[in-house]
């Protein structure tokens, strides 16, 4: 338990010390560039408002922080959200560590804190918060709610500071759409939340036709509030990044680029509104040179990793050319360069053939020559009945023998047919340079007929699995730290221990699917046709047939009434029979045969 | 209550006496009846044109890209391999093949695996699989497609097919510069034909979670999510003469007609000629969609599905429902003109696009058009709907005739006066029925099928035999002769009692029908051949003792139907055909080898590959066939005592 207290220990943030009550916002712009071993670019857009608005009632007059934004903190408790909408899948194994982490298709994870707030008033907010960024991001982050989100209790820490020093309840809530596709049409709306929108600064370089174009792009939103005491004297920090991978070999050049070729056009200047528009490229063992070269370098010494960096400043530049930077292949090219392996990563996939039973398997690989603790999340839909009495930690050491392993600490929530996922966390420690499997099985089973998405035989999609770890050092690792906000703050920031969060694909799942195909159909209407036929026939073919001979008139004088009474009766409430028919029924009544068994 | 219990239908009905009567000629007629079904489904009003169901499969069909310049490169490989293969005589240039992958930049990965051969004391098999991964730039690794390639050492026996890699290399070069894959492309290269491929696709639905004792095929060290479909190449030369069409997969699994078509259709636009059982163009142009050619493409397909050995490395994706088919492009034997030798190359890779196109489109898993299908021309179908009748009607007069058989039975118990209450008459029933002794012989024969079906497997055994220095076919050959031998006894050590026989016949006959049309379900085409060779055993089996001849036929054919002597005839047959050259005495002894031979292959399949056909036959087939024997046999030394007390 110890461990896990450890893992879940909260940083304390240093929140910068907040002299003027004044409220002040400023807007920083950078772009990171970093070409990878195997000819891959990647770039990095994140546009930072911090805002200090001081007391809740300045959140009605927003400048440079989108009006929806400040609006959620007033009509919820929010205090920290995250968003990504992601296309692609972040390969760990070759592209190294991201600077922000989302898993594919949507996720969205927020923190709620506030006085008397239960669980309850917080899973209602948390579908309206979601379903308000549905609309703002044209994301369909309507879909959340609780038969797909859970309550991860080790996985995520807080980033947010209430700034109280009473105990005031806080919940997180988590849920992944790995089915959302992302395009166009969430790139647009996530632009117009910036100051000067698409039409200057750095977001004129994402143009929609590119950023589609790319081997993996994701698109970020945090937002999360730091109070020096509760509600008192704020700062509401925006952060919305795009991050993206582009294949230079894809763009038809023999491996030269330029950000004229990722983009589309070269960079129309600043930002009016920015405090600061900063280009960084890694100049680190690049093949490259680069024209023009950097205003200036920076190093950075962070874990026992050194980085040096190239820095443009923008706003030093003339405004009325396109700036452009290119990247041109050094002639020699007499070393090849080797990707050194991230020290953590990790695979998921499903086994077993049939629909019958399965078993899904996250495969998680320490290459770091010491152990490492480990928190994995699994959010495992409803429909997925998985048995927890075959969960399996096997251990597989690059040298020696395979051995089980027993998690430290265990986190399980079964899930409930069509209301609530399955939800795990698995703490553990991952021994030094090997391989730990976790295991457990699933049935097949068959959904209600609506349920099953248009395209069904398509599959049903899994969500990535979430693994969280401490790395002791900081190779490859390029995260902001939690105290801070700018990607030029992530510069020797040296820490103790550098907190990691990864993901694993998500899956597709192809469970038993009826032929929703014409047959299908002709088959379920001739079903239901002799299904309806099948109990007038059954009864006369199994009813005897028996001719009675009714009496012309009832002999009794409490008969003759009755008869009278419900011949009338009859007649009232049945407006529509006249009386012709009526008459001809008293006419005909007698031969009426009964029909007996 | 059911059929049975019905007065009208007792034989004191006039009715049904005299079906029972007829019961023989009406066996008879369903039979030939169930065998013209057949022969009528070749001709063109039964079977159906094919067509594209899946509309996603389209866009294969816009303009290839794909150009000369790959052609060149697969050209420069292909010489490049060539000289690899000097040095590598026996093995696969694992290590050229891999850093060619990864220079076209490909995520290169390699995957062993061991064989330990279950006989001759657990002699082992290393081998090598090369994968590369192409990442599908639109999609996070949740789907993929495969495309293999077999490579053939040079000492292999089979065909040479070593312009397959370079193929595969060139379009994975063409591949990796496109930016519209939607799914993850695997390059697979495997090599010791089946088994590579098998240990890959075991690896990769397994893990090495379940690994079995025989084939260790340990665990992958990356994926491409759920595969979708895969495409086999098998090129002989980069000179093609034709493209033969292989879909037979195992257990005689066949994948999605959509996938067939398509194939039909992008090769035939690239001006290939290829098709399903294709053979050099001067012999098809002689006779075409003629009855009897149809007939024969259709028997051609069912031989080479009840088998239930795949004809290529496709076959094994069929289990996990992986639609798949190979590409076997022919050599050029004929000298035509040299200026356009490699022109069919290009068509080739142009196919190859077009299909890799259409597969990226899919956004759903097969699952329109058919899976069970006999193909009667290249471009004709018959479906399920039109040849399960033909199935039913060969089985369904086991069925009759058992329900006959219970109706005269019954009536030769019962010879109580009619006026008699039907209640007493079903209450007087099981009396006389010998139910416990008959099913105790059923249990007995299927407990020898059983032994047939594990003792040669097990491990004490094989042991025992291997101390004695017997090699694995004789050790297999002897088990099973021993077994087949105590079948052929059986019945002459156990007598059924009165009325046994005639109980035994009922429930052969009803567990015939079933085991046909269930293995006809699971593999059409061996039910089907099974069924047109056990029927005539059920038709000339006769419930009353009527005269010897029959009864001798009856015997002779009911001995020739013996699993063991069949695969001896059909062995011997084919020996007759490829050495016409022997004595018949050399030939009769080369054949028991090979029968053996044949054997131990079957039960190889079973235990590596998963094919049930040993099973089946010895588990089900072989306690049926003993029956029958009984049946056949029994009812003369039946007619034998009846004669002695009557004397």
């Amino acid at each position: 338990m110890e461990f896990g207290i450890s893992i879940i220990f909260l940083i304390l943030l240093y929140a910068s010390p907040i002299a003027a009550v004044k409220e002040s916002s400023e807007f920083n712009e950078e772009l990171y560039v970093r070409p990878m071993a195997n000819g891959l670019v990647n770039t990095f857009f994140q546009f930072t408002t911090r805002w200090h608005y001081g007391d809740r009632e300045n959140l009605h007059n927003t400048q440079l922080i989108p009006r929806p934004i400040a609006e959620t903190l007033l009509l919820y408790d929010v205090k920290e959200l995250h968003i990504g909408l992601t296309q692609g899948l972040w390969r760990y194994e070759t592209y190294g560590y991201p600077v922000m982490d989302n898993a594919p298709g949507a996720e969205v994870r927020a923190w709620f804190a506030g006085e008397n707030l239960t669980s309850t008033d917080v899973d209602d907010q948390w579908v309206k918060l979601a379903s308000t960024f549905s609309g703002i991001l044209c994301a369909s982050l309507n879909f959340i709610d609780k038969t797909n989100s859970v309550e991860p209790k080790y996985s995520f820490r807080p980033q947010f500071v209430t700034g109280s020093k009473a105990n005031i309840p806080q919940f997180v809530r988590y849920a992944s759409l790995p089915r959302e596709i992302v395009c166009t049409e969430n790139l647009t709306p996530w632009k117009k939340l910036l100051p000067c929108n698409s039409k200057q600064g750095f977001a004129s370089l994402l143009n929609s036709g590119h950023v589609h174009n790319t081997n993996y792009h994701s698109l970020g939103m945090k937002m999360r509030t730091i109070c020096e005491s509760y509600n008192k004297n704020c700062i509401l920090e925006f952060t919305e990044t795009a991050n993206m991978v582009y294949d230079p070999k894809l763009l038809g050049t023999n491996g030269d680029f330029s950000l004229r070729r990722l983009f589309g056009q070269g960079l129309n200047g600043h930002c009016a509104l920015a405090k600061s528009s900063k280009i960084y490229v890694n100049l680190d063992d690049q093949p490259y040179d680069l024209t023009p070269t950097p205003m200036y370098n920076v190093t950075s010494r962070r874990g026992g990793s050194t980085t040096t960096l190239g820095v443009y400043d923008i706003q030093r530049l003339d405004e009325d050319k396109f700036f452009n930077i290119a990247w041109i292949n050094k002639k020699t090219k007499a070393n090849v360069q080797i990707t050194p392996t991230p020290p953590l990563y990790a695979h998921r996939y499903i086994l077993g053939h049939g629909q019958e039973r399965g078993q899904i398997l996250t495969q998680i690989t320490n290459k770091h020559y010491a152990a490492l603790p480990i928190v994995l999340q699994e959010n495992i839909p409803w429909f997925v009945p998985s048995y927890m009495h075959t969960l399996k930690l096997i251990v597989q050491p690059e040298n020696g023998a395979e051995y089980t392993i027993k998690p430290r600490v265990m986190h399980y929530i079964p899930g409930v047919q069509r209301l609530r996922p399955y939800h795990l966390e698995l703490l553990f420690e991952i021994p030094a340079l090997s391989t730990v499997q976790i295991s457990f099985d699933f049935d097949y089973i068959f959904l209600k007929w609506l349920e099953y998405p248009p395209d069904a035989n398509h599959g049903h999609y899994l969500g990535s699995a979430i693994i969280t770890t401490q790395l002791p050092m900081g190779r490859n690792y390029t995260a902001i730290p939690v105290d801070k906000h700018l990607f030029a703050d992530s510069f020797n920031a040296s820490r103790s221990s550098y907190f990691l969060e990864i993901r694993t694909e998500s899956l597709i799942l192809s469970l038993p699917t009826p032929d929703f195909s014409m047959p299908y159909n002709v088959i379920c209407l001739a079903c239901t046709v002799v299904a309806l036929a099948f109990g007038p026939i059954h009864s006369v073919a199994t009813k005897r047939i028996v001719v009675e001979q009714k009496d012309a008139q009832p002999q009794s004088l409490k008969g003759k009434v009755m008869q009278k009474l419900f011949r009338r009766k009859q007649n009232k409430t049945d407006t529509n029979t006249n009386k012709a028919e009526a008459h001809a029924e008293t006419v005909f009544g007698h031969s009426i045969a009964d029909v007996k068994q | 209550m059911g059929l049975l219990s019905d007065p009208s239908l007792t034989p004191r009905g006039k009715f049904g006496r005299t079906l029972a009567k007829h019961s023989g000629k009406i066996s008879l007629f369903f039979y030939i009846a169930g065998l013209a079904w057949f022969v009528c489904l070749s001709h063109p009003e039964f079977s159906h044109g094919t067509y594209l169901s899946e509309n996603a499969l389209s866009p294969g069909l816009v303009d290839p890209e794909i150009g000369q310049d790959s052609v060149r490169l697969a050209q420069t490989l292909y010489e490049e391999l060539q000289r690899e293969r000097t040095d590598h005589k026996s093995t696969t240039p694992h290590a050229w093949i891999a850093a060619k992958m990864h220079q076209i930049g490909l995520e290169t990965h390699v995957h062993n695996f061991t064989l330990r051969y279950p006989f001759s004391a657990g002699k082992e098999y290393h081998g090598k699989n090369v994968y590369g991964i192409l990442r599908a730039p639109r999609i996070s690794s949740t789907e993929g497609v495969v495309y293999t390639a077999p490579y053939r050492a040079v000492n292999s026996v089979h065909t040479d097919i070593t312009a397959s890699v370079p193929m595969l290399l060139a379009f994975a070069d063409f591949a990796r510069k496109k930016n519209y894959w939607a799914k993850d492309l695997v390059f697979l290269v495997t090599e010791q034909e089946q088994l590579g491929m098998h240990a890959w696709l075991e690896a990769y639905h397994e893990g090495g979670i379940k690994d079995s004792p025989i084939l260790r095929c340990g665990n992958l060290p990356a994926r491409a999510g759920a595969l979708q479909a895969a495409l086999n190449l098998e090129i002989q030369d980069l000179d093609i003469d034709y493209i033969d069409v292989k879909i037979e997969g195992l257990n005689g699994q066949l994948p999605n007609l959509d996938m067939f078509n398509l194939v039909q259709r992008l090769t035939s636009r690239s001006g290939l000629s290829s098709g399903y059982k294709h053979t050099p163009r001067k012999k098809r142009r002689s006779n075409r969609d003629s009855l009897e050619d149809n007939l024969r493409h259709m028997v051609e397909m069912l031989k080479s599905q009840a088998t239930g050995v795949p004809n290529g490395n496709h076959g094994l994706f069929h289990r996990y429902r992986i639609e798949s088919l190979t590409l076997e492009a022919v050599k050029r034997t004929t000298n035509t003109n040299n200026s356009n030798r490699y022109g069919t190359a290009l068509s080739l890779l142009k196919t190859v696009e077009g299909i890799s196109r259409s597969l990226n489109n899919l956004l759903e898993r097969f699952h329109q058009s058919y899976f069970f299908y006999i193909l009667v021309q290249n471009d004709r179908f018959v479906s399920i709907g039109d040849y399960m009748p033909c199935l039913i009607a060969l089985a369904s007069p086991m069925f009759i005739k058992a329900f006959l058989l219970w109706l005269t039975t019954t009536s030769a118990d019962d010879a109580a006066p009619e006026e008699e209450d039907t209640a007493t008459h079903e209450e007087r029933l099981p009396m006389h029925l010998p139910y416990i002794s008959v099913l105790l012989y059923m249990v007995a024969a299927l407990l020898l099928g059983f032994f047939c079906n594990t003792l040669p497997y097990s491990q004490h055994v094989r042991d025992y035999f291997n101390s004695m220095g017997v090699s694995t076919q004789w050790s297999v050959g002897l088990i099973l002769a021993a077994q087949v031998l105590l079948g052929i006894l059986l019945p002459l050590f156990y007598t059924l009692p009165e009325a046994g026989l005639e109980l035994l016949h009922i429930g052969v006959l009803i567990f015939t029908g079933v085991a046909l049309i269930v293995t006809g379900l699971l593999n059409f085409a061996l039910g089907f051949i099974l069924a047109v060779i056990i029927s005539p055993v059920t038709i000339l089996l006769q419930s009353e003792h009527v005269n010897g001849l029959r009864q001798k036929l009856t015997c002779i054919y009911t001995f020739l139907l013996n699993p063991m002597v069949v695969i001896y005839l059909l062995v011997l047959w084919l020996t007759l055909f490829e050495f016409p050259e022997l004595a018949l005495k050399d030939m009769a002894v080369r054949a028991i080898s090979a029968s053996l031979d044949a054997i131990t292959y079957g039960l190889m399949d079973s235990i590596i590959y998963g094919n049930w056909l040993y099973t089946a036959i010895a588990a089900i087939y072989f306690p049926l066939w003993i029956l029958y024997w009984t049946l056949a046999l029994g009812r003369k030394s039946y007619a034998v005592t009846v004669d002695k007390k009557l004397n």
